[in-house]
């Protein structure tokens, strides 16, 4: 969840509602957090409605934003594998940066917050 | 030729392209601790799982099978106890689940890239010959991952620079550096399916979608894994 963190700096303060990645009827204040977030959960969830929401981020977004997307989904798929698949902890500066919300947004209750001393 | 997406009406960037081509050349060629056909078997069993199919490997360890499978479709649920039952079940070490997790986590972005834009999946590589080379590096150290890591002294340069600054990288950049050449196979998938490492330090790097749009996807994707990092 280290990207909640990156989400936060990447707007001025308290611009982006953090809580919406786990929670999805949130809106994150993300131009389009909402279709990108149901992209997020049709893909990772291989559900029925992928190929509709894929067509609407086509259309709303365009083809090349579509594709950066689905990369990025692809990415993360990646990404938390290889984090809880070695067992690391959470780097001290994003510990640090993220005692605020990490209890507010529930990830206390991850297996893998286990490996964070 | 590998990748063609001849048939895909879609822009995809010359980066991509060449990352997944270079993904599936790496899977292909034996590594340090399995050799190329085992390879191309784990990237099998790693499709396979993510259709909830539970293949069967006469190749693989059982544990190995097992790994692939939690890794897949369980991730979060592993812990330090899979990996000790893991690294010292028959055929299995450390160094050996390190190269697994990698080639895994590889070959599940380049299929979940296609899945997630309906393009089908690229047929595995051909296995290339040879024996794993069976090299630790001298300088693995036990440090904060489950598995020893390597500090940016103890890599090529053309590896170390993947470190930054630190001399032990992001603990993300670190984990799999037992194998050291996953280094590089991590920063040039990043760089196609992400950013680079030098464009994660920028604020609007140029993407199509902006940089909150990114890191939204990110925290989301890692919501759903209920990934604590």
């Amino acid at each position: 969840m280290s990207h909640v963190n990156l989400l936060g700096r990447s707007g001025s303060d308290d611009q982006y509602e953090l809580s919406a990645a786990v929670d999805v009827a949130v809106d994150s204040g993300v131009p389009h957090g909402r279709l990108l977030l149901q992209f997020c959960d049709a893909a990772v969830g291989r559900r029925a409605n992928l190929a509709e929401i894929r067509a609407a981020v086509r259309r709303e977004l365009g083809d090349t934003a579509a594709i950066e997307a689905a990369a990025n989904i692809a990415n993360f798929q990646r990404m938390v594998r290889i984090a809880d698949g070695c067992g690391i902890p959470l780097d001290d500066r994003t510990k640090e940066a993220s005692e605020g919300w990490r209890d507010q947004l529930g990830l206390h209750q991850y297996a893998s917050a286990a490996n964070t001393a | 030729m590998a990748f063609a997406y001849s048939d895909v009406n879609l822009p995809i960037r010359e980066t991509t392209i060449n990352a997944h081509r270079d993904s599936w050349e790496r899977i292909a060629r034996p590594g340090r601790w399995w050799t190329g056909a085992e390879r191309v078997e784990i990237a099998r069993l790693q499709r396979a799982a993510r259709h909830f199919d539970p293949a069967k490997s006469s190749i693989l360890p059982e544990a190995a099978v097992f790994a692939i499978q939690k890794l897949v479709v369980d991730n979060a649920n592993l812990n330090r106890g899979f990996y000790d039952e893991t690294i010292t079940a028959p055929g299995m070490s450390e160094d050996r689940y390190i190269e697994l997790v990698a080639v895994v986590v590889h070959a599940l972005s380049v299929d979940e890239f296609h899945r997630a834009l309906g393009i089908p999946l690229e047929p595995l590589p051909d296995p290339q010959p040879g024996d794993p080379s069976r090299q630790r590096p001298s300088a693995a150290e036990q440090k904060w991952s489950w598995a020893p890591i390597v500090p940016k002294s103890g890599l090529p340069p053309e590896l170390a620079q993947h470190y930054g600054p630190l001399e032990w990288g992001a603990n993300v950049l670190s984990a799999l550096s037992l194998i050291p050449e996953n280094l590089g196979w991590l920063h040039d998938l990043s760089e196609a399916h992400y950013l680079s490492f030098r464009e994660m330090r920028m604020p609007d790097p140029l993407r199509a979608i902006s940089r909150p749009q990114i890191e939204l996807i990110a925290a989301r994707v890692s919501a759903l894994n209920e990934c604590f990092y």
